[in-house]
């Protein structure tokens, strides 16, 4: 006679076992990019076998990884390593979810890697993981639309741009602007404009918060100088909020401030004309220009139980191999994004022209890495929401920023 | 032996055993959710760490100190009132014109397409369409020497772009439910009304529309409810822009747990949301039937 209790037994024996197979799995490593982009990563994944310890890769979107992060580690299914967006890092390790790498892998991210883009992966001053790609902000110009309006070099000064933009400018018959000189970039998280915000405050040499984050630096001259000098490209009509600067490779668009992640786009969209209508250029706030910086880095999860290993692989994947590239660096080499690992930028091939002003950004120290911020994300969607409300015109860069100062010091003072 | 009789309302285990797997959804999808929703809203809680009771804190703090919260709740009325009165008539127009129109099988289907699409893709559709700039509806207008208003990125016509996408996408389904109520009524009615010599207006307000009473009922409320709590086509096509334009309370709250981190609040966000529509769902169900 069947025993109705065996298929219970079945399950829960198996329910058991689970985390007995999870250990005996692959490590899991988990980004935001496309199989297709991450093949060359793919491949090293897959070609992994330390002592039986294999790994996998696991895709999440940018625009979920957070929250998949989130349900994964509520469900106890998270990755054994995540590439962590810096700005997210400081909730990660004030919650508990990553783990401290080992002494001497802390060691080789301190040897071989720029120091802004070390401290994009240190919190409070631990190193949480190996930086991954770095992303740095410079001035983008489609030359062909300036050399039309008679200047034959981008601007390196502010009055510059304006004066280059203005003539870039053009209507259509409507009064729409049908050829901007300038242009912002539409982003969910705000990014197009924050960004910016922050290259021309560090330009001035100002700051968006005090050194241990007790204080937001939003209503200080060189903010209101900042967001004065953006507001103005609306208010004398050199663009406005409708153009986007994601549109700039269709051609219609001067100049925009940009990262150099977006170059593939920009290359799809002038085709042969590339190299001899797209410049690079510093960010046009005179010989003191500063530019941001922000990064991802590689860690691992608290909740692994295969920490070590886990780091080993970190460790693989960005080390050079054979005097080349490392993993790391042969994905991002392929997707024409930076890395600020000293040995893969050695390995490289020299920069082309776009991207070579990024690295001499990162090399000169001229990019200050984004701040690690409690709630970054929600900061920077209500600077977004401000700055572009002054833009618009709907409110004044002095009373604006006041008042965005006591709403980000009041979410600073529940975590500083 | 007498014969056992089933009696419903009796004792014993077999209601409860033919209940059980409804009880048990209702309980496992509704109320331990709803529950643990309630909880959380006393509590201050990022999912990456363990809640902590903050009693009526997040409360206080959308009440009296949030005025994103606040326009999110105006932006909400201003859609969801925008979805109805212009989507409710609209509809009904539609359903009494194919009513008696040839081929109405197929102007009901054409209408109903809508809501057999993706509604993310409908808000890329839509984005195309209404681009300031490179739209099909702007490049039309300038081909006449028009300038076409600034369809996603003027706040006060976003909002009109997004309750007229909204309207668009859901009319054929509230058309259905008018035609339904429609066909039912009975000919003879109206052949009655005609010899007594009603005109086609009056037949409308005095005959047709008091008949159908309750599909409007039933239309309007469902309209409203959604209209409050619907923010998956605002994500997709402004996400919440410009500048906080159409921004609705459910998208709002949304934000603030997904990408916020902030779960107990974004939890009382969600309550007070939840509770203004049920408190006018009531008042709106209870003017309407007693206007019978």
């Amino acid at each position: 006679m069947p025993n109705p209790a065996r298929p219970l037994v079945a399950i829960g024996t198996a329910l058991i076992a689970l985390p007995a197979l999870a250990q005996d799995g692959p490590l899991t490593v988990a980004m935001h990019y496309t199989q297709d982009q991450a093949a060359p990563l793919i491949a090293c994944l897959d070609a992994y076998d330390a002592d039986g310890v294999t790994a996998s890769y696991q895709q999440i979107s940018y625009g979920d990884y957070l929250q998949t992060v989130l349900t994964g580690r509520l469900a106890g299914q998270s990755p054994d390593i995540y590439n962590v967006y810096s700005i997210w890092a400081a909730q990660m390790v004030d919650n508990g979810v990553l783990a401290e790498p080992p002494e001497a892998l802390a060691q080789f991210v301190r040897d071989g890697y720029g120091a802004a883009t070390v401290d994009a992966a240190t919190i409070d001053g631990t190193l949480w993981g190996v930086p991954s790609e770095v992303s740095v902000y410079m001035l983008v110009s489609n030359m062909a639309l300036l050399r039309e309006a008679g200047i034959e070099t981008p601007p390196t000064t502010w009055d510059g741009l304006r004066e280059a933009a203005a003539a870039v400018t053009a209507r259509n018959d409507q009064g729409r602007i049908e050829t901007a000189g300038f242009a912002f970039a539409e982003s969910s998280s705000g990014a197009g404009v924050v960004h910016p915000f922050y290259a021309l405050v560090f330009s001035q040499g100002g700051d968006v918060y005090s050194d241990d984050y007790t204080e937001a630096m939003l209503d200080t001259p060189e903010a209101q100088e900042a967001l004065s000098r953006m507001a103005g490209l609306v208010e004398d009509d050199i663009t406005d909020l409708s153009i986007d600067a994601y549109d700039f490779p269709a051609g219609g668009i001067g100049m925009m401030i940009m990262a150099n992640w977006y170059e593939s786009a920009i290359r799809d969209g002038f085709g042969d004309r590339f190299d001899e209508d797209v410049a690079v250029s510093q960010i046009p706030m005179g010989d003191d220009w500063r530019t941001l910086q922000y990064a991802f880095f590689m860690g691992v999860d608290s909740q692994s139980d295969r920490q070590e290993e886990a780091w080993v692989l970190v460790r693989h994947l960005n080390a050079p191999r054979d005097g080349g590239l490392s993993c790391m660096g042969e994905m991002l080499d392929g997707l024409g994004a930076l890395t600020a690992n000293a040995a893969d930028l050695a390995a490289q091939e020299a920069p082309d022209a776009f991207t070579r002003p990024f690295v001499e950004a990162l090399e000169n120290d001229r990019a200050i890495g984004q701040p690690n911020v409690m709630q970054a994300a929600e900061i920077e969607g209500m600077m977004a929401r401000t700055f572009e409300t002054v833009i618009a015109g709907d409110a004044e860069p002095g009373p604006a920023l006041q008042d965005l100062d006591t709403e980000v010091e009041d979410i600073l003072f529940e975590f500083y | 032996m007498p014969r056992r009789e089933f009696d419903p309302g009796g004792g014993g285990a077999a209601p409860w055993v033919f209940l059980a797997p409804l009880i048990a959804f209702a309980a496992v999808f509704f109320v331990i959710p709803l529950g643990f929703s309630i909880w959380l809203s006393f509590t201050r809680w990022n999912p990456l760490g363990t809640p902590s009771w903050v009693g009526l804190r997040q409360f206080e703090y959308l009440f009296t100190r949030d005025g994103d919260f606040w326009r999110s709740i105006l932006n909400t009325f201003v859609f969801a009132f925008g979805f109805v009165a212009l989507g409710v008539p609209l509809s009904l127009g539609l359903a009494f014109v194919f009513s008696r129109a040839r081929g109405k099988t197929l102007w009901r289907s054409v209408y109903y397409l809508p809501q057999l699409t993706n509604i993310v893709a409908i808000a890329y559709l839509w984005q195309f369409v209404l681009d300031d700039r490179y739209g099909a509806i702007n490049r039309l207008l300038g081909m006449v020497g028009l300038a076409g208003p600034n369809w996603l990125s003027d706040p006060a016509m976003a909002m009109v772009s997004v309750v007229l996408v909204m309207i668009w996408y859901d009319a054929g389904k509230n058309m259905l439910v008018f035609s339904a109520a429609l066909e039912g009524v009975d000919r003879e009615i109206y052949d009655a009304a005609a010899l007594d010599g009603a005109s086609p207006l009056r037949t409308l307000t005095s005959v047709t529309l008091p008949i159908i009473r309750p599909a409007f009922i039933f239309v309007t409320i469902t309209s409203f409810i959604t209209g409050m709590g619907f923010f998956a086509l605002i994500l997709a096509m402004t996400g919440g822009g410009p500048r906080g334009a159409t921004e609705v309370t459910a998208l709002y709250t949304y934000q603030m747990a997904f990408e916020s981190l902030r779960m107990g609040r974004a939890s009382a966000g969600a309550l007070i949301l939840f509770a203004i529509i049920g408190v006018l769902s009531i008042l709106q169900f209870r003017a309407l039937r007693g206007r019978e």
